[in-house]
C-alpha cells in the first residue's frame, strides 16, 4: 500500500489518506483522512511562518534559518544517497542519476522536458535489465 | 497567484515518487518567475522542515508569502488535488495488478530518476547564494549524518541552525 503511495505522483501523505479513506469509508472517509492529516500541520507551519515574518529582518534569525534550510537540504542529499544503495553498482542507473542531476540541478532545464526523457530511458533500461 | 496555482496543478502530476522530486522544479519556477529569491525559497523550506508535518506544506508557505492565507489554501490544494484524483482511481487498479511483471519494471526504473531529482533538490536548496565552503560544510555534515547514522533529523536541523548563526551572521 505504501509502495503505491510512493510510486504515484503527489504527496505521499495525501495519497495514503485517499487509499485508506477509500478502502474503509469511501469518498467522505478519504476527505476526512486528508483533512485530519493536514489540518494541524497546516496551522503549525503558518504559525511558525507568521512568527518568522515578525522577526524576519533580524540578521541573526535569518542566519539561523539559512543554516536550518541548508541542513534540511543535506537531509535530501543523504536520503538520495540511501535510496541509491541498491543501484550503486549499476552503471546505467548511475548514468541516469547523473543525467538528471546535470539537467535539473545544474543546467536548470524544466522538469516538463527532463522527466519524460528520463523516464523513457529508465524504462528502457529496466526492461533490458540494466537497472 | 493564479499562475502559481495553475503550475502547481501541473507539477502535482509530475511528482513521481513523492513531492521531494519536484522541489528543484518548484524553486526554478518561482525564482525565474521573480516570485522570490533563491534565498527566500531556502528560508521557506527551512520553516517547513522545522514545523511538524509533511514536506509538502512548503507549498502552503509559498502561497501564503505570495497571496496570504487564501494563497496558502489554494497552493496546497493545487499540489494535492490532481494527484489525489489519480490515486482514487489507481487504488483499486493497483490491488488487482499486485503481481504484474510490468509493475516491477516501472518500480525499478523509477529509482535512478528519483535519486537524481532528489539530489538536485538538495543541491539547489543548499546553494541559494552559490556553492561555498559554509554550504558544503552544513549540508555535507547533515547528509553524512543521515546516511551513516540513525540520528533524529531534528538534531541535524538544530545543528544547522547553530552553524548558520556562527557562519552566516
Amino acid at each position: 500500500m505504501l509502495a503505491l503511495c510512493q510510486f504515484l505522483p503527489g504527496p505521499n501523505v495525501a495519497n495514503c489518506s485517499i487509499v485508506l479513506g477509500r478502502r474503509w469509508f469511501g469518498l467522505s472517509g478519504a476527505a476526512a483522512a486528508f483533512s485530519g492529516l493536514m489540518a494541524l500541520p497546516f496551522v503549525w507551519v503558518l504559525a511558525l511562518a507568521a512568527l518568522y515574518t515578525g522577526y524576519g529582518d533580524d540578521p541573526l534569525l535569518r542566519a539561523v534559518i539559512s543554516g536550518v534550510g541548508i541542513a534540511g537540504a543535506g537531509l535530501f542529499i543523504g536520503t538520495a544517497l540511501k535510496l541509491a544503495r541498491p543501484i550503486a553498482r549499476r552503471p546505467v542507473a548511475l548514468a541516469i542519476v547523473a543525467g538528471c542531476f546535470l539537467a535539473v540541478g545544474l543546467a536548470r532545464v524544466p522538469l516538463l522536458v527532463v522527466l519524460p526523457a528520463a523516464l523513457a530511458v529508465a524504462l528502457l533500461a529496466a526492461r533490458k535489465r540494466w537497472i | 497567484m493564479a499562475e502559481i496555482v495553475a503550475y502547481f496543478l501541473l507539477l502535482s502530476l509530475l511528482s513521481v515518487g513523492g513531492v521531494n522530486t519536484i522541489f528543484p522544479e518548484m524553486q526554478r519556477f518561482l525564482v525565474e518567475g521573480g516570485w522570490m529569491t533563491a534565498a527566500d525559497f531556502t528560508q521557506l523550506f527551512a520553516v517547513s522542515q522545522a514545523a511538524p508535518g509533511p514536506n509538502i506544506l512548503i507549498t502552503a508557505l509559498i502561497g501564503w508569502k505570495v497571496a496570504g492565507l487564501g494563497g496558502a489554501f489554494a497552493a496546497l490544494a493545487a499540489i494535492c488535488a490532481p494527484a489525489m484524483v489519480i490515486t482514487w482511481w489507481a487504488g483499486a487498479l493497483w490491488d488487482r495488478m499486485r503481481d504484474a511483471p510490468w509493475r516491477v519494471v516501472v518500480e525499478r526504473s523509477l529509482v535512478p530518476v528519483i535519486v537524481g531529482l532528489v539530489l538536485s533538490g538538495g543541491y539547489v536548496l543548499a546553494t541559494p547564494g552559490g556553492l561555498g565552503w559554509r554550504n558544503i560544510l552544513i549540508a555535507g555534515s547533515s547528509a553524512a549524518a543521515v546516511t551513516f547514522t540513525k540520528l533524529n533529523p531534528l538534531w541535524l536541523l538544530v545543528l544547522g541552525g547553530v552553524l548558520g548563526a556562527l557562519l552566516f551572521r
